[in-house]
């Protein structure tokens, strides 16, 4: 006590008794644990991204061959192009670095350089353009999946010949276009512009994408307004008694049921009792509405539930009805929170997979689909045929859908943020 | 004020009895929060409600424009007659009630519009402006009756959350005498307000008085006694006391009254 000036008052110095010793260590204690939580979390995610890049990027770029093709009027004739022999054609352009190839096993080795699209790539051009017969064009076409994974350093020379696809020779071969500068890797736009296809050099996600597009559009169409009116009804209109706890419950555990089950009620009504096309994008669309519609109702009601009663109150006391009330007051201001509901759902739709396996989603159909009523792969449908596919070229194409997979959800969850940010409003 | 041979007609008949409760019961579920209320409130009056907190003095206030009626386990009994007629009738739709009893609430709680649309909002809904001029004087006349209107005259088109906490609710006290109403309800209109707010609050319901009946709930004596010229004292559900205010403050009829008003219960 005589040495007040020198340290403060022990009543509220931190070291304190040991009650504050105590306090403090639980302090620190839980604190260290939500830091090593969230950075468990941090380490997943960073573990899961780098190894989905570091696999996937592979599949951004695609190895191409550059040829210069004489097209011969003696083997393509303007009258007849689907019989023309593009092929001979190209395998001429590719026999100018190889002269001493002979024989038909070695000249159909060397032909499978390219990929199986590439004639049908130089057909299309001709066909669009019948005077380029008799000239000598520049190509730019894929190389296959086995040369495509040489040039990506996926292939190791040194193991024993045997247990690799290419051999000496055609690895050699493949060298010898690559030092004559016949060898690029551009952009793989061919990723998002192709559909799917058995090749991997030609296998893109348009069909998928334009199929999750038609699906989801589906889904929201269904399932937004029947959602808001149900829950609209459910929190503003209907009497609080034992049949709306009934239907709370139900709806509860609606959002909860295993998506594969809603599948399976897919497959059975709407397909076996309906009639309606298996594999169509609508169907999925459908499907996926009956999975969303509880996340929806259960957002929506949330956020009638958190629009002050003051201003519920405020418009009753003016003398509005209830429908007023609901529509002009409470709607609008529960809408930010509704919509961000529903983004959330449809971006918990836009990753469901196992209902769309179930109504045939997961078909191999080699092109984008023009209406909901075509069949059509979904985005996780095709990361799941693509996963199951045996060629090495699609181990890296599986990795790059799901990162553009990654890309739409982080948006789609970016879009809810921003609008939540930008309508919240104070009272 | 829009009305106002209606209003001069009912004088006549009524007495100048505004509102007459006859037997008023309320139940929430099984609990009797309010018993055998009888009361005779007069127009061109201010009726402060008094009393300790849940005697239910507020629930007796929300029946009278059926507020009520909101809550589901809210059970209303007995008769409650404005000018006359039973406004627990069938054939009465409280919509069109809440029009003629507005009602001002403990929390300001303007609506998150512009301050022109939260008073055009209730002549809006009921059809009281034919045109946009009609509205236009409708919205200036409730703003100069709730002494709003000097201070929003320049602002009209900001939302009303954005003003003060005196001026929201003068804002709100503009919204509920927009739709003509004969009777203005205040549940703690002044409760969430700073002092010199409440003072302007006072002097406003002072004035409201003209042409209103105005029924104020409040937990400050010292605000019945300065705005009320009638005064009602709640006590567990019953209306203990009802009478002069300068009588009920002076000299109280009832113990329990007494009691209050001198500090020992409440």
């Amino acid at each position: 006590m005589t040495d007040h000036s020198a340290t403060p008052p022990s009543s509220i110095a931190s070291s304190g008794s040991a009650l504050m010793k105590k306090r403090n260590r639980h302090q620190k204690v839980l604190q260290g644990l939500g830091i090593a939580a969230i950075s468990f979390a941090a380490l997943m995610l960073f573990i899961l991204i780098s190894s989905l890049v570091s696999t996937g990027y592979k599949a951004f770029y695609q190895t191409h061959i550059q040829l210069e093709v004489f097209i011969d009027p003696e083997q393509i004739s303007a009258d007849n192009l689907q019989r023309g022999n593009f092929d001979d054609v190209l395998l001429d352009s590719l026999k100018v670095y190889f002269p001493d190839v002979e024989g038909r096993a070695n000249l159909r080795k060397l032909e499978s350089i390219l990929s199986n699209g590439a004639q049908f790539k130089l057909r299309d051009r001709v066909q669009a353009d019948p005077s380029l017969i008799g000239e000598t064009v520049t190509v730019n076409v894929p190389v296959s999946d086995d040369y495509d994974q040489l040039a990506k350093g996926m292939v190791d020379r040194d193991s024993p010949a045997n247990q690799r696809k290419l051999s000496d020779i055609q690895i050699g071969w493949f060298d010898t276009l690559d030092e004559a500068g016949a060898i690029t890797q551009p952009i793989n736009w061919a990723l998002l512009t192709n559909a799917d296809s058995r090749f991997p050099e030609l296998a893109g996600l348009k069909g998928a994408l334009v199929g999750s597009f038609w699906a989801l559009l589906v889904c929201f169409l269904i399932s937004f307004p029947l959602g808001i009116g149900a829950a609209i009804y459910l929190e503003e209109f209907a009497p609080k008694n034992k049949w709306s706890d009934l239907i709370e419950v139900n709806i509860n555990n609606l959002a909860a049921v295993p998506s594969v089950v809603f599948g399976l009620l897919a497959l059975a009504v709407f397909i076996g009792w309906f009639g309606m096309p298996r594999s169509a994008p609508l169907v999925g669309g459908m499907t996926l509405a009956l999975m969303t519609m509880p996340t929806i109702i259960i957002a929506t009601r949330a956020a009638l539930k958190a629009v002050p009663p003051s201003i519920r109150e405020a418009a009753l006391g003016v003398g509005a009805s209830k429908h007023q009330v609901v529509f002009g007051h409470v709607l609008p201001l529960a809408m930010p929170g509704i919509l961000t509901g529903t983004i959330i759902g449809l971006a918990q739709a836009l990753g469901e997979t196992a209902p769309l396996l179930l109504i045939g989603m997961n078909a191999f159909i080699t092109s984008a689909p023009d209406s909901p009523l075509d069949s059509a792969t979904a985005l996780p449908t095709q990361i799941f045929i693509w996963a199951d596919s045996p060629e090495r070229g699609f181990v890296s194409r599986t990795s790059a859908a799901i990162l553009v997979l990654l890309t739409f959800l982080i948006a789609m969850n970016a879009i809810a943020i921003y609008l939540r940010s930008k309508f919240e409003r104070k009272w | 004020m829009y009305d106002a041979p209606n209003l001069a007609e009912s004088k006549v008949t009524q007495d100048n009895i505004k509102i007459a409760a006859r037997k008023v019961q309320v139940y929430y579920d099984d609990n009797h929060a309010i018993k055998d209320v009888d009361v005779d409130i007069l127009d061109n009056t201010v009726t402060a409600f008094i009393g300790p907190s849940g005697c239910g003095k507020s629930t007796f206030l929300r029946c009278i424009n059926r507020m009520n009626d909101t809550i589901d386990i809210c059970r209303v009994e007995g008769d409650i007659l404005l000018d006359g007629q039973d406004i627990y009738d069938k054939r009465v739709d409280p919509v069109q009630l809440r029009a003629k009893v507005g009602m001002v609430f403990q929390k300001p709680n303007p609506f998150p519009k512009s301050i022109y649309d939260n008073v055009a909002y209730g002549p809006r809904i009921h059809g009281l402006a034919r045109t946009k001029a009609d509205l236009d004087e409708i919205v200036e006349k409730s703003l100069r009756r709730a002494a709003l209107w000097n201070e929003a005259k320049d602002r009209l088109d900001q939302p009303g959350t954005g003003l003060s906490g005196g001026q929201q609710q003068r804002l709100c006290i503009a919204r509920a005498v927009a739709t003509a109403p004969e009777v203005l309800l205040m549940d703690e209109p002044c409760s969430a307000l700073d002092p010199i707010a409440t003072a302007q609050v006072e002097e406003l319901i002072d004035e409201l008085r003209q042409d209103y009946s105005v029924v104020i709930v409040t937990h400050s004596m010292q605000q019945a006694a300065r705005v009320s010229q009638k005064t009602a004292f709640f006590h567990l559900g019953n209306l203990v006391e009802y009478g002069d205010t300068g009588t009920i403050f002076t000299n109280p009829e009832d113990e329990r009254t007494e009691s209050y008003i001198t500090g020992r219960i409440g």
